[in-house]
């Protein structure tokens, strides 16, 4: 899974928090993370809108991002949809696609949803949850890049000298 | 608008019960024709259209299923509610839909313009779900009534209508003259559904 935030720029200017940012973010928080930040908050039973649910989806890709879509595999999917607890008929509902068949993980990726489309929530949200996943995600790049790095092999291949010592032993 | 969950309610508690039950109801409809079923369920509602028939296409409707909806109900509620726990696809022609819900007061579409089903395959025709003011089984003096024969009846059934339009019954004959094909229909009010087979024979009161 690509991200925008996977190949970010360090220099560029911080763009304002999307949806699909966090979601994406909460999608792949580490479950401790997401127990603590929250844990205010999951103690009450939500408003169901859909029970979270295990399935499989169908994984597309292109080849170098442009080329023809192509199948790549059926990956394992638990998704649900939300209401926070006690909330009104016309509150946000919050969602969750999270790959895996942990329902835990659906729940609170959807009520942290939920909680983040309430502008007054998102400050204290975006720095005890997001940014803990934010690092938390970095951390693991870092840890996997050096994994791989050990196993990197250098190819040498001889350059080739310059044409004259071939034309010597011709003239031989 | 297409993605605004804000005004999604919850469908059933249990989606295999839930579901069970209503289908369990909508056959009792089929077989017991003109009968008033009531219709149990447990689903929080949108607020449009009527409740029998909102739960009768909750627990009918899949992902491959088409659905077309009547003026009134098309940029409601309900069809946000219908597409978020159903996956159905929302259709633009009648013609084109496996199902067809009507919402009270809306034109109903020709019976004949709807898919009829082939001689072979029958039973890919159109189920027409009609929202209607108000149903009631027996002769009532005040309104409109029927005299309802056919499979599923002992002799004959009487059912009360209010909110179909004048010409149904004749468009009702048309399309039971066209057995095998022809579409079957439910009338659904708050909590009742009856249902009309397409083997189902309409015998209107001759105006004295």
């Amino acid at each position: 899974m690509f991200h925008a935030f996977d190949s970010s720029a360090p220099n560029r200017p911080k763009p304002p928090l999307t949806r699909p940012d966090w979601m994406a973010l909460l999608a792949r928080a580490p479950m401790p993370v997401l127990e603590a930040a929250l844990a205010p908050h999951s103690a009450a039973a939500p408003r169901w809108l859909r029970a979270p649910e295990t399935g499989l989806m169908m994984v597309q890709g292109r080849a170098g991002g442009t080329g023809e879509r192509f199948n790549l595999g059926e990956v394992t999917v638990t998704r649900c949809a939300l209401r926070l607890p006690g909330a009104s008929q016309q509150a946000p509902v919050g969602v969750a696609y999270v790959m895996g068949r942990s329902q835990r993980h659906a729940q609170l990726a959807a009520l942290a949803d939920a909680l983040l489309q309430d502008p007054s929530q998102q400050p204290v949200l975006e720095a005890q949850l997001l940014q803990p996943v934010r690092e938390h995600l970095a951390h693991e790049q870092v840890q996997r890049q050096q994994r791989v790095q050990s196993t990197k092999v250098e190819f040498f291949t001889v350059a080739r000298e310059s044409g004259g010592a071939d034309d010597e032993e011709e003239g031989a | 608008m297409a993605h605004d969950l804000s005004s999604v309610v919850a469908g059933f508690s249990h989606e295999a019960f839930g579901s069970q039950a209503v289908f369990r109801s909508a056959l009792q409809a089929l077989s017991h024709p003109g009968r008033c079923i009531p219709v149990a369920h447990d689903a929080e509602l949108p607020r449009h259209g009527n409740a029998a028939a909102a739960v009768l296409l909750l627990a009918m409707l899949d992902a491959d299923c088409g659905l077309w909806l009547s003026p009134s109900l098309r940029d409601s509620d309900a069809a946000m509610w219908l597409r978020f726990h159903t996956g159905c696809q929302l259709v633009e022609q009648a013609a084109q839909a496996q199902f067809v819900w009507v919402g009270a007061g809306d034109p109903l579409p020709a019976l004949k313009s709807l898919r009829q089903g082939s001689d072979e395959c029958p039973d890919q025709s159109a189920t027409c779900v009609v929202d209607v003011h108000s149903l009631s089984a027996g002769a009532d003096a005040e309104t409109q009534h029927w005299t309802l024969s056919g499979p599923g009846i002992r002799e004959q059934a009487l059912l009360s209508v209010t909110g179909l339009p004048g010409d149904f019954a004749a468009q009702w004959a048309l399309n039971h003259a066209g057995f095998p094909r022809g579409v079957d229909l439910f009338l659904a009010t708050r909590d009742v559904l009856v249902g009309l087979p397409r083997t189902t024979r309409i015998h209107t009161p001759v105006e004295a």
